[in-house]
């Protein structure tokens, strides 16, 4: 039996549209379009405060297990910052806010695509509550969100983007966007580079469902643009710090400062290739095969 | 004649061993030990004994304080005189030393058993027998009577004459040396370490003579004393770390790699046997001089380390000459603390109790004035 | 804050009492009118960006060639730092070697060098623990370089990892570690705490072995030390410089990297153990009596973790790199601008309360011996010219001096107290008779090597720091200290400081000039 709630007349609800006539273009109200100040004025951000400090960083703390790295590399950086991190899952952007060091976690925004978070009143809202998020699109940076971005950065907000344009598909990184270098060089934000590993097991693009895992959170040395460095070459280096900062959680700083320094740091976009190598390539490292369970005996050999 | 006597009381021996439990000293009160008129002991053919001064053992101690195996219970016989570390007048004034093992020539046990007739009298193996009521010495047995009394009789072959030059106090402390010249006989080659710097353990470093000498002493009397007899003293709790330096050792666990060739335990505690198998070397061994009782511990290491443990008990004849020139020489008399009357024999018992404790070492009765003493 | 240098204060009615320490806890005491009182001088601004500067003295060192042109692929690279006993109290993460050594290898792994070993220069010291490394070098540099034996503390008892590389003019010999001697660029990062630490000492102490060590760790150097903090007057230092010589002409190249600190030493709530006592607000005034209210009911174990978990937010001042002398003579001059008081004249009696850590308890107990070689070892010579006191007469510290030693860090420690110093306290005496059977106890050296013990023979160099003291001295009284512990030592004890100068008249008249040194945070006396 499928329970219907009496839906209230008008005018306790919207008119409905007479038949034949064209309705007016009206502003529309979501997707890039949502207006996401109130969730920055001080009512909001207590309400973040306790969702992030209390149920996501629980949630976070369950499903994720992080192990944060290089926190210390920002001791001497002040003022709103950009963090530019890989994203290959919905863990990534709460995982994030846990571990973002005290002094931007609760002054930070969330770069969100419009076209899935702000869908519609609801999802708008809770994702410019929880997550602080405000609207951007993924393919281009449009000159509203750019303003606006560049607005909060100038209000003392940091910034948190994922400059791929979405989750990984296959586990592997995506080229990056130049969003990033652009407000950077436009607002003179350095930009911080981050690296997530091991969320791809968790809740990778296509899961039903979260599995728990362990990861590694990994903040880098702050980039900041050399004078005349294009938009481009900039958002190359910061993924190229990304790559770097990935070796550095899978093997060791040394190695990765070698390979980094040499030019070999494995790229975050995997072969080139689309063969089974690609695949192969990856390894486990989205592999969502159950864990084994713990051995009683130790192997003997 | 006024004696202390030790009776065989089943409810005093209870009252003993709770009172000596408190603290050690304390059964005197209730215990089965007191102070009364006897007839003084006659015996054909032995000489009576007048005692001078009479020391107070360990053993005598703990005999007061019920704490004492009852391995003793067939080789005493009561009710008897305690007292065994006698100095005391002959009837023609000869002051005398008595040896007080009663062996199997004293007992007129003839032929002797096999240890006497090797002069080893004191494992003597009929020391219940003979014509004699069982007792291992005098001062345990019914028929000599013991030191602490004005009267005791003496076999002629127990008396040792005291030499002019040698003042009370240093005769008295023959006996007690007697036994340390008998343990420092035992103690191979190799470092020695003494456990307990009591009037035993203080008499085996000065019967050790030159050798060298590390001991363990709680009080600061004992550690100067054992300091000047020319031992190496620390605290019981140190000693560990000297024997491990001087011996070069390593540590595996609390368990000492290597240790001393001869530890001497002074003592006779659980505790200090225990220690002293802690600090032997693999191969050596573990004299025990002090009196034990029925102690609990872990042989473990005695088994893996082929530790020797051995009893030591009292002296041979000659040993007991030999005693002599240790006391002089190593002026032994300085150990004899405090002496007192019989009448305050509860005092004397509390002090030597806790001789280390209040900074004595040998406590004695002093029955020189004693009236009765007078009585013939 | 601006900072104000260190100053020599007069005690009259208007003077608030003086803060002394006093091991875990503090007392605070009135000085007799017209006593000084020598307060150290306030921090010192720090570095705006210590990694730029860091980056900046690498690239542009002093004697030295830039160090990117002295590391190549294929080069042997060892990287030495100092241990545990510097800074005092340990800094707040990132420590400065972290900083230093990151900036280090970032240059090497940019040059392509393979092969780098980094050893934690800690002489006879004991051997770091993994959470001290991790704390001291950061965890990136652990996790890249411990797992693969890469990263470990130098055994100056290893026969087959030190290279004997010939002896002074003097017949000093000079071992140190293999590794460094062999590598083709040795880069030594210091923490200079104090004038003492750095130049040739760095290498030719911290990694060298005990048969190098003997030659200027003995009675006779020691008391020919005038003081330590004064390299020019320092036969410790110049034995260490003829050391270094023989290191250059052996072939050891040395990248000396120094840093020096600023004397932020206490975080809050005990900030107000560095401010002058008519400085401390009411805020201050709270937070001293609620320290102290609690500490006085805390048992002393928890009192002990407590203390030994201060940070401190010391930060860096300046970091110099190139050649060793060139180097440490800067750093001097920095770590002096921090340090130097001027003070005029000697005093008959000196009085000074005692922290509770030394370099050689971090992370662990402060026992008796320790007490002496901070007293008598560190804090008398923490002057330059003179003696802040007079010869013959009396220093008066202030500590609780319990009889405890840490059993894992310090075992011959505990058998150099009851057996040694109950024998003798005369450190010629001692060195004589006991140091040998100490320096070469197999026991000591297997903890030193495989535990975290200090060396069999390190709590006889305690004793030597203090030899000169012991000399020039009239007379030592310790105020608050276990009487036992105290008379083992060779001191005096005193429950209170006023019986403490009662005593001391004795000794030096009646009137004595008093002078107490507020200390820690650091100051050197300047003794004209």
């Amino acid at each position: 039996m499928k329970l219907r709630l009496p839906r209230p007349a008008f005018p306790y609800s919207a008119p409905t549209t007479p038949r034949g006539v064209e309705p007016l273009p009206g502003e529309p109200r979501w997707g890039q379009a949502y207006d996401t100040d109130w969730a920055r004025r001080t009512p909001a951000r207590y309400v973040r405060f306790f969702i992030v400090e209390g149920p996501m960083r629980a949630v976070v703390r369950a499903l994720a297990s992080p192990a944060r790295r290089g926190a210390d590399r920002l001791d001497a950086v002040r003022g709103p910052v950009i963090f530019a991190a890989n994203h290959h899952s919905h863990v990534d952007t709460p995982l994030l806010l846990t571990s973002i060091p005290d002094r931007w976690r609760h002054r930070t925004v969330v770069a969100a695509a419009a076209d899935y978070f702000f869908t519609n009143r609801y999802t708008s809202a809770a994702s410019a509550l929880a997550m602080s998020a405000f609207p951007i699109e993924r393919k281009t940076v449009s000159r509203r969100s750019a303003d606006q971005a560049a607005r909060l950065i100038a209000e003392g907000w940091s910034l948190l983007i994922f400059p791929e344009g979405g989750r990984s598909p296959d586990g592997w990184g995506q080229g990056h966007r130049g969003g990033a270098a652009y407000l950077s060089s436009r607002t003179g934000a350095p930009v911080v580079p981050v690296h997530l590993e091991g969320t791809g097991r968790i809740f990778a693009k296509g899961d039903k469902r979260p599995r728990p895992g362990s990861t590694t959170v990994t903040f880098g040395a702050p980039l900041a643009p050399e004078p005349g460095e294009s938009s481009t070459r900039f958002a190359a280096r910061i993924e190229t710090a990304v790559a770097a900062l990935a070796d550095e959680a899978r093997t060791d700083w040394w190695s990765a400062r070698h390979r980094a320094h040499a030019g070999r740091s494995p790229a975050l976009t995997g072969p080139e290739t689309t063969s089974w190598r690609r695949v192969w390539a990856l390894g486990d490292r989205r592999s969502r095969r159950a864990r084994q369970a713990r051995r009683r005996w130790p192997e003997l050999g | 004649m006024k004696a202390l006597v030790f009776e065989r009381s089943l409810p005093r021996f209870a009252a003993a061993k709770v009172a000596g439990a408190l603290a050690p000293g304390r059964g005197a009160g209730p215990g089965p030990l007191r102070l009364t008129e006897l007839d003084p002991p006659e015996r054909p053919g032995w000489r009576r004994v007048r005692p001078r001064l009479s020391g107070i053992c360990g053993s005598d101690l703990s005999t007061i304080d019920g704490t004492s195996s009852r391995y003793f219970e067939p080789i005493v016989s009561f009710p008897f005189v305690p007292g065994h570390e006698v100095v005391g007048d002959l009837d023609d004034g000869t002051r005398v030393v008595v040896e007080p093992v009663l062996h199997c020539a004293i007992r007129g046990i003839d032929p002797a058993c096999a240890a006497c007739a090797a002069g080893l009298t004191n494992r003597c193996e009929r020391v219940a027998f003979g014509h004699l009521e069982p007792g291992l010495q005098t001062g345990f047995c019914e028929d000599t009577g013991g030191g602490w009394s004005t009267a005791m009789v003496a076999h002629d072959l127990q008396l040792h004459a005291v030499p002019d030059d040698f003042t009370d106090e240093m005769a008295v402390m023959v006996e007690p040396t007697a036994c340390a010249v008998h343990a420092a006989a035992a103690v191979g080659e190799g470092d020695v370490v003494v456990l307990g710097a009591g009037t035993i353990g203080l008499c085996v470093i000065a019967a050790l003579g030159d050798r060298s000498v590390v001991a363990a002493a709680k009080h600061p009397v004992q550690r100067d004393l054992a300091e000047d007899l020319g031992a190496t003293v620390c605290a019981p709790s140190e000693i560990e770390g000297v024997v491990r330096r001087r011996t070069r050792s390593m540590l595996i666990g609390d368990q000492l790699t290597g240790g001393a060739a001869a530890v001497v335990d002074c003592i006779g505690t659980a505790d200090s046997i225990q220690q002293a198998l802690h600090l032997v070397a693999p191969g050596g061994t573990v004299y025990v001089v002090g009196m034990p009782s029925t102690v609990s511990l872990d042989l473990t290491g005695l088994w893996h380390r082929e530790v020797d443990i051995r009893g030591v008990y009292a002296y041979t004849h000659a040993e007991f000459e030999r005693a002599f020139a240790v006391v002089r020489e190593r002026r032994l008399d300085r150990l004899v603390s405090a002496t007192y009357p019989l009448h305050r024999w509860r005092d004397a018992i509390r002090h030597a109790a806790e001789a280390g404790r209040r900074g004595a070492v040998k406590v004695a009765f002093d029955l020189r004035d004693e009236k009765e003493r007078e009585r013939t | 804050m601006a900072h104000r240098p260190g100053f020599v204060l007069e005690v009259d009615r208007s003077t608030p009492p003086t803060l002394f320490h006093h091991g875990e806890g503090f007392r605070l005491e009135r000085l007799p009118a017209g006593s000084r009182v020598i307060y150290p001088s306030e921090a010192l601004a720090p570095l705006k960006d210590p990694d730029a500067a860091i980056r900046h003295a690498l690239l542009n060192p002093v004697g030295s060639d830039p160090l990117p042109a002295l590391l190549k692929p294929g080069m042997k690279l060892t990287i030495a730092f100092d241990d545990v006993s510097l800074p005092l109290p340990k800094m707040r993460r990132p420590d400065v070697r972290q900083r230093v050594i990151e900036a280090v290898l970032d240059l090497a792994a940019e040059a392509g060098v393979d092969d780098v070993h980094l050893i934690a220069a800690l002489a006879l010291h004991r051997r770091m623990t993994e959470a001290e490394l991790r704390h001291a070098v950061g965890d990136r540099v652990y996790d890249a370089f411990a797992p693969r034996g890469l990263l470990y503390n130098h055994d100056a008892e290893d026969p087959d990892n030190l290279a004997f590389l010939g002896e002074t003019d003097q017949g000093e010999e000079v071992e140190i570690n293999k590794r460094a001697a062999e590598s083709d660029l040795l880069v030594y990062v210091n923490i200079n705490l104090v004038s003492m630490d750095g130049g040739w000492k760095s290498t030719a102490t911290g990694l060298a072995s005990y048969r190098s060590l003997r030659h200027h760790h003995n009675v006779k150097t020691m008391r020919h030390s005038r003081s330590f903090m004064d390299q020019h007057r320092s036969e410790l230092h110049s034995s260490n410089w003829r050391m270094g010589e023989v290191l250059r002409k052996s072939g050891v190249k040395v990248f000396q990297i120094e840093t020096t600190l600023n004397n932020d030493t206490f975080p809050k709530p005990f900030d107000f153990l560095q401010k002058r006592e008519w400085d401390w607000t009411a805020r201050d005034r709270a937070s001293f009596i609620a320290v102290s209210k609690t500490l006085e009911r805390t048992p002393s174990r928890l009192k002990r973790s407590i203390f030994q978990s201060i940070e401190a937010p010391h930060q860096m001042t300046g970091v110099n790199a190139g050649e060793v002398e060139a180097v440490h003579a800067i750093t001097t001059a920095k770590v002096f601008e921090q340090q130097l008081v001027p003070v005029d004249g000697q005093t008959d009696v000196l009085t000074m309360g005692l922290p509770y850590i030394c370099p050689y308890n971090v992370h662990s107990a402060m026992n008796p011996i320790l007490v002496m070689c901070l007293g008598l070892g560190y804090f008398f010579n923490l002057y330059r010219g003179k003696p802040l006191v007079r010869e013959g007469g009396v220093l008066i510290m202030s500590h609780p001096t319990p009889w405890e030693f840490h059993p894992v860090h310090h075992p011959s420690y505990i058998d150099f107290f009851e057996q040694v110093l109950a024998d003798t306290t005369d450190p010629i005496e001692i060195e004589k008779t006991y140091e040998k059977s100490f320096a070469e106890d197999e026991w000591y050296r297997h903890l030193y090597r495989t535990s975290y013990a200090y060396h069999g023979v390190h709590p006889f160099y305690m004793w030597y720091w203090g030899a000169h003291a012991l000399q020039h001295l009239g007379g030592v009284i310790v105020v608050g200290g276990d009487p036992k512990a105290v008379r083992r030592l060779g001191f005096k004890p005193a429950s209170t400081l006023r019986d403490a100068l009662e005593m001391a008249t004795d000794v030096v008249g009646r009137d004595p000039s008093i002078t107490h040194l507020h200390n820690p945070p650091l100051l050197v006396a300047d003794v004209t």
